[in-house]
């Protein structure tokens, strides 16, 4: 919503329900909150003096990579995919694997894990496009539990069992001092973001993610007019199934280890939390989600149980109070703020001429 | 033989449980269109529910069955006004995928809140009937799980009845049919939808204590029998009673083969699979028809 929209868009801004207005046009981010974010986002460790701190940072970057991939399944394509913490161990796991059986450098690592979730992802697409709605959220749902049933039960010693995957070197940077070393975790998944952030960007404003948007929003009219179900939807699950198993791989890599706490119900219930407390469907929506609730989280670290509660709550009341999130409404009343002003200005312009 | 004879057994006890938990979710589904999950939360609070009144009164454990049943119904009733009613008719949001998310919001609500007050430890559970009988020597079934069994058929007997007969199991069933004749001919659709929600929980809870004994009461005690459920009604295809009760048995069937002849830990892996090809062949699972005639 800039002001030259929004002073041709005044006389219609009436008789035009808000929500349609402001999806006119493509979401446009101005140049300078976007440069101060970024300066702010990678000046932030060395302002941080806790190592504390910036792991937590550290940590809400690499939910922040894993949301917006989740984003463009749930958000943008419609698909309700709740198996995306299974891709994410996956991605995690094989990043583990292959770094402790190989001695590839880290960055091909990275890529190998998020092919590897790209595959596991298009293979769970399969199936779930014939499916419709619910039965989706289903079917994904009971893959994750299933993937992470099997994973606890394995005794075969490849993935560890409840204990996960533990010893391997990362990214190469184990003699660093701490400090250091946490600040070098913290610029590589702030990378990650910015990676995962343009490539949604550019997604979403391409025919692709119209695409994806009009299957979503109408179904038959969309496949009418020869957008291809199939085509599309398995691209959105390759493309998000890929990011996501990146971000697993970053976990990996920045903690050293992966164990099947990565998934399960705790997880997904943040991770859906963050999600819809920012906005589906939105690009900044996941990450000022994933923002909000890590910082709620770490403050209320000392007691779990709570938190957990909390959670829950602020899940309930986003949904049933705000249910498209703090960005869309956020944006929703800038946008009235500036036809406001919009119209006050050609008020004026008009009585002056 | 004698592995024949424990698979059948297995059979019956744990198709009888997991119809009464899944039957839940396919009666909400078929009237609300929302896929509660929290159902599996009230497996494990009608086990609470049944811990807590014997080991503070020490009260008969039958009586303890009936309580569990009214807390879980309270509870799904709380369930309705907390997670559904505000969602109902709001233009312009996906109602099933708010409402599966609100349910499951609910589900870690309740969940937490049991962790706070009791603490994770596993809290064993006396069967409602100690003892067993010997079918030959090596086959042997406790009465706990005749009694699981008898309960839990007698509940779905009970429920197909009060379906089929009362006023408001027809409102039930009408509802799942056509809302809006229902509406039309005068039936309180909302009031309809609370008593659901209730009933569903209901059962789930007497589900719960009779789980009790074999899986201990602990706050995640509800976790597996969800993801059963979940299986179930996927295979049976949501909103089909009938279907629901078949695709039960047969689950149980295959989870009780699977742990006797291979591991059981692969069970739910197995079943998993199964679902797959279900899906892939019929995407509406074995019962389920693609448009609105349910029930």
């Amino acid at each position: 919503m800039n002001a030259a929209s929004g002073s041709t868009t005044v006389s219609t801004a009436k008789s035009q329900p808000a929500s349609i207005r402001s999806f006119l046009g493509w979401p446009k981010a101005g140049p300078i909150p976007l440069a101060v974010t970024a300066v702010v986002a990678i000046a932030l460790p060395l302002v941080l003096h806790s190592t504390y701190w910036v792991g937590v940072c550290t940590l809400a970057l690499i939910w922040m990579v894993l949301n917006q991939s989740w984003n463009l399944v749930l958000g943008y394509s419609g698909i309700w995919n709740f198996g995306q913490l299974a891709i994410y161990a996956i991605g995690g796991y094989t990043a583990a694997l292959v770094s402790l059986h190989t001695g590839i450098p880290w960055p091909l690592t990275i890529v190998v894990a998020g092919v590897a979730a790209m595959l596991v992802s298009l293979v769970l697409a399969i199936p779930s496009l014939r499916l419709r709605g619910i039965y989706v959220s289903l079917l994904t749902f009971g893959f994750a539990e299933v993937v992470r049933l099997l994973v606890i039960a394995d005794s075969s010693g490849v993935t560890g069992g409840t204990f996960g995957l533990s010893g391997f070197d990362g990214f190469g940077i184990s003699a660093m001092a701490p400090e250091a070393r946490s600040r070098t975790f913290y610029w590589i998944a702030l990378l990650g973001v910015a990676i995962t952030l343009l490539a949604m960007y550019l997604i979403v404003r391409s025919p692709l993610g119209t695409g994806l948007m009009a299957l979503r929003d109408n179904p038959a009219l969309a496949a009418a007019r020869g957008v291809s179900p199939m085509k599309y939807q398995l691209v959105s699950f390759g493309i998000s199934g890929f990011f996501a198993g990146v971000a697993g791989a970053l976990y990996a890599f920045t903690y050293g280890v992966v164990s099947p706490s990565l998934m399960g119900l705790g997880q997904m219930t943040l991770l859906v939390t963050m999600l819809v407390v920012g906005g589906m469907g939105t690009l900044s929506g996941p990450l000022v989600g994933t923002a909000i609730l890590t910082l709620v989280q770490a403050e209320l670290q000392n007691w779990p149980e709570i938190r957990l509660i909390l959670l829950g709550v602020i899940l309930l009341a986003i949904v049933v109070l705000m249910p498209r999130g703090v960005v869309p409404l956020l944006a929703h009343r800038t946008g009235r703020l500036k036809s406001w002003m919009a119209q006050g200005n050609s008020a004026q312009t008009k009585s002056s001429t | 033989m004698n592995a024949i004879l424990q698979t059948l057994v297995s059979t019956v006890v744990q198709g009888s449980m997991l119809a009464l938990i899944a039957i839940g979710m396919t009666l909400v589904y078929g009237t609300l269109r929302v896929l509660n999950m929290a159902q599996g939360v009230m497996v494990m609070v009608g086990g609470f529910a049944a811990y807590t009144t014997v080991v503070r009164t020490g009260l008969p454990t039958w009586i303890c069955l009936i309580v569990a049943a009214v807390v879980t119904f309270l509870l799904g009733v709380l369930t309705y006004y907390s997670a559904v009613k505000p969602l109902l008719g709001r233009v312009g949001v996906d109602f099933e995928m708010t409402a599966f998310i609100t349910t499951f919001a609910i589900a870690t609500i309740v969940q937490s809140v049991v962790l706070l007050i009791y603490g994770p430890r596993q809290k064993p559970f006396d069967p409602l009937w100690p003892g067993r009988i010997d079918i030959t020597s090596d086959v042997s079934i406790t009465y706990h799980s005749l009694i699981m069994a008898a309960v839990a058929i007698g509940a779905l007997v009970g429920l197909g009845l009060f379906l089929s007969r009362s006023r408001y199991g027809l409102a039930i069933t009408a509802v799942a049919q056509n809302l809006d004749a229902a509406r039309l001919m005068g039936i309180p659709a909302r009031r309809v939808y609370v008593v659901t929600m209730g009933i569903a929980a209901a059962l789930a809870g007497i589900a719960g204590v009779l789980l009790a004994p074999l899986y201990f009461v602990y706050p995640n005690a509800g976790d597996l029998p969800l993801l059963q459920a979940l299986i179930v009604v996927i295979f049976a295809g949501l909103g089909s009673v009938r279907g629901t009760i078949y695709a039960s048995y047969i689950i149980g069937f295959l989870s009780a083969a699977v742990a006797i002849y291979w591991k059981s830990a692969y069970a739910l892996p197995v079943l998993y699979v199964v679902i797959l090809l279900v899906l892939v062949v019929r995407p509406n699972g074995i019962a389920g028809k693609p448009q609105e005639a349910r029930l």
